[in-house]
């Protein structure tokens, strides 16, 4: 899913009514948290602001530290994605094992992964950079994939008519072409490597803004949570705005979104999509094995893949570790899902809500858009304290993970229904109902579905961090066990079940999308 | 007739049992029955068919943007791919393609960039003046007209001083009367020069104006059904010859239109 960059130009009366909106939503944050005054559960704004200046110096210098990693994760992540995107354009063969091993990587848990990475790289800024660079690539590399393929045909028939191949192409062609795709996936990675580099700090860092939100949330200090929780925010929100305010400077006529359908050449035959899975299967085994063999890593935390076959399968006390596991599994599964599935309900029906009611729309539009930058998964432990530690606190925060990019991404694929169509059925006085299901709904769905594929790892990070820090239950809770008793057997089986879990889920809706597109707007199918 | 390179006309065209299939089973389309064709250097021909009868399919197999189901097409002595290699050739696409992010300037200079050519700007803004579009250099492709766009792709294509020009629909959007003044200047601009040009249009009064020979195809698959010589000198005015020619081919197209479909709205 591609979202526009940002909205060029927009009148002096929007600024104005969002002004207005914030202002309003201020107030009633500052009334709500005096009405709940002796709950410990919000803080308002003006006792943030007061916690803020009190705080400021040990505020100012966590945050450089986070912004640090952020910033270092955030510029490899992006380069990688880049660089992966631009070799599975020139080289078609290994387009398709590059997409399946980046989407692997993205759905290794990275609240699991952060504990490994502190053992690998001890102290310092190397997991948090790590988990950065990881949290964003993939909004980049996504992106970019249907960026670099979003021009007619003719275009590189005319290179090819000179004579030139896939590099010029590339450099003349797709490049360009792929710009604002860049962007919109610049800009989402922005708040995505600010995540990375708190979680990073979760699992035991000694500086930065993730120690402070632990050390807040664990001695209840509700003013701290909170006052966190807006540092976080506002620096996403001030990267993502940023990035695009900075996009906007080099490029004042921006090239349109070019949403070029591609045929879905590549006819899916069974036997080929059997031989890709064990080819990215075996590269993947490979690729994990050597890489710790060559960094000569202990066995006893770097377990090898023969490790977990072992731990898991024919060890003596196998059956009692996978027991213990997927009961953990089950447990965060029976609230990531339906904590999932609500989020995107939610989501669809709020979008479908205030496309029926423009004026609604144009004063929730630019907050959502702004909140959309905040890094979710911070405020779990404020839900968590405002919804308690039994299921309702991590199904909500699940919901919440996974309801703001559906919302957006939702409402964009609403809006975005040709013009041309919305004439034709204005032109027969159509009822708004006629015209939602008939067109709008159809133009939304790859939206929807490209923003519920992306939504999978993040449901499951936001229900494993919610896990991990507060309730202890769950598979999120057995990594933060075995993270701190060094069972590095039971910590690595944790990632690579999670992970797994992850790509299946990510393959079924993909699959799902592909029916149902096939049958709804066949030409809607870009990958 | 085939000529050697580096002679100053243009080089013939041979097609030897070209033919094109899209598909295989029930998708299976022809798009272009077993063809044989023999084009002379230095001439204009034009060829002109039903929509989607494989006008388009033919020139792209002798541009060789499209492999050939069977058959081969050469150009003087070389492939098409030699023939592009060397930048000897120039396609004006149907859509004009210009690339959206590049000016007016920057896509007829692009074509000496993508030749790995030096760059003429002088070259470039002569070009500009001819096909009629001074004073829109340094706009972009989305402030301009349809036909202003197409205008722009024939610069494009002459920036390369080709031997060959390919032009698909080159006129399609251009309004009327521009288009009355282009068929009279622009192909002075290759005839003069001994430039081969193959060109596919719909317009059978353009074809008889503007070819040395046009070339009618039937509806799918394409195959030659007549060759029409215009023996005229250019430039060609309106008179009792062009008239009859343009009658004759239009008879040809007529003969082997598609049959109409049944009848089958109640009134």
């Amino acid at each position: 899913m591609i979202l526009s960059p940002a909205r060029w130009r927009r009148p002096r009366t929007d600024w104005l009514r969002s002004i207005a909106t914030a202002l309003v939503a201020l107030i009633a944050w500052e009334a709500l948290a005096r009405a709940l005054a002796g709950t410990y559960l919000i803080a308002g704004p003006l006792e943030i602001a007061s916690y803020l200046s009190d705080h400021a110096g040990l505020i100012l210098r966590a945050t450089g530290w986070t912004a640090l990693a952020a910033a270092g994760g955030y510029v490899i992540g992006n380069l990688t994605a880049i660089a992966l995107a631009a070799v599975a354009i020139l080289i078609p063969g290994a387009a398709r094992l590059i997409s399946s091993l980046a989407l692997i990587v993205f759905c290794l848990p990275l609240v699991a992964t952060g504990p490994i990475l502190r053992v690998l790289w001890g102290p310092g800024l190397g997991p948090q950079v790590t988990l950065a660079a990881l949290a964003v690539y993939f909004t980049t590399f996504l992106p970019l994939q249907v960026g670099l393929r979003a021009a007619p045909p003719n275009w590189f028939d005319l290179v090819r008519s000179y004579g030139r191949g896939g590099w010029t192409a590339l450099v003349e062609v797709r490049a360009m072409a792929a710009l604002p795709y860049l962007i919109a996936g610049l800009q989402i990675a922005a708040p995505a490597a600010f995540l990375g580099a708190l979680v990073g700090e979760f699992t035991g860092a000694e500086r930065g803004m993730g120690v402070l939100t632990i050390r807040a949330m664990r001695s209840l200090d509700v003013a701290g949570t909170w006052s966190l929780a807006t540092i976080a925010a506002a620096v996403s929100m001030l990267a993502h705005a940023g990035i695009g305010w900075l996009w906007r400077r080099l490029d004042d006529a921006p090239p349109p979104l070019i949403l070029a359908s591609l045929p879905d050449a590549r006819t899916d035959r069974r036997w080929a999509t059997r031989l890709n899975l064990i080819l990215v299967v075996l590269v993947v085994i490979a690729l994990w094995w050597l890489s710790m063999e060559f960094a000569g890593l202990n066995r006893f935390f770097a377990k090898r893949p023969d490790d977990i076959w072992a731990f898991l399968v024919t060890a003596s006390g196998a059956a009692d570790h996978r027991t213990t596991l997927f009961a953990a599994l089950g447990q965060t599964l029976s609230l990531a899902l339906p904590g999932y599935a609500l989020g995107l309900a939610l989501g669809l029906g709020l979008a479908i809500a205030l496309l029926m009611l423009p004026a609604l729309a144009r004063a929730i539009m630019p907050l959502a858009v702004a909140l959309r930058a905040i890094p979710i998964v911070i405020t779990a432990p404020l839900v968590v304290v405002a919804m308690g530690r039994g299921a309702t606190g991590t199904i909500t925060i699940t919901a919440v993970m996974t309801f703001f990019p559906t919302f957006i991404a939702c409402y964009q694929g609403l809006k975005r229904t040709p013009a041309a169509l919305i004439d034709l059925f204005e032109s027969y006085a159509a009822t708004r109902w006629e015209r939602l299901t008939l067109v709008q709904f159809p133009a939304m769905l790859p939206a929807f579905f490209s923003a519920a594929r992306m939504a999978v790892p993040a449901a499951i990070l936001a229900t494993t961090t919610a896990e991990w820090l507060a309730t202890g239950h769950g598979i999120g809770g057995l990594m933060a066990l075995t993270a701190s008793t060094s069972d590095y057997g039971m910590l690595w089986s944790s990632v690579v079940l999670l992970a797994l879990v992850a790509v299946a889920a990510y393959a079924a809706i993909e699959r799902i999308e592909r029916a149902v597109l096939r049958r709804y707007g066949a030409e809607q199918l870009v990958r | 007739m085939l000529v050697e390179r580096g002679s100053d006309i243009g080089p013939g065209i041979t097609c030897e049992g070209l033919s094109r299939i899209f598909g295989t089973g029930a998708a299976r389309i022809d798009a272009l029955a077993p063809t044989d064709l023999q084009l002379d250097g230095g001439r204009t021909t034009a060829f002109v068919g039903p929509s989607g009868c494989g006008k388009s399919t033919l020139l792209r197999l002798i541009a060789g943007l499209d492999p050939p189901s069977a058959g081969r097409v050469r150009i003087g002595a070389e492939t098409p791919l030699e023939m592009r290699r060397r930048a000897g050739l120039s396609v004006a696409f149907q859509d004009a393609a210009l690339l959206p992010w590049r000016s007016v300037r920057g896509n007829i200079a692009l074509a000496r960039k993508l030749a790995r050519m030096t760059p003429d700007p002088a070259k470039v803004d002569d070009l500009i003046a001819t096909v009629g579009l001074a004073g829109f250099e340094d706009r972009r492709p989305a402030d301009l007209s349809g036909g202003m766009r197409q205008r722009a792709a024939i610069a494009r294509c002459l920036a390369t001083d080709p031997q060959l020009l390919l032009l698909d629909e080159p006129f399609g959007a251009v309004d009327e009367l521009t288009r009355a003044r282009l068929n009279q200047e622009l192909p002075a601009l290759w005839q003069a020069r001994g430039v081969t040009a193959v060109m596919i249009t719909h317009s059978i009064s353009e074809a008889v104006r503007i070819a040395d020979r046009v070339v009618v195809l039937s509806p799918r698959p394409a195959r030659v059904v007549a060759d029409i010589a215009v023996p005229l000198p250019h430039p060609r005015e309106k008179g009792p010859a062009l008239d009859a020619l343009i009658e004759e081919v239009g008879a040809a197209l007529a003969r082997h239109a598609p049959a109409p479909p049944p009848a089958r709205i109640a009134s």
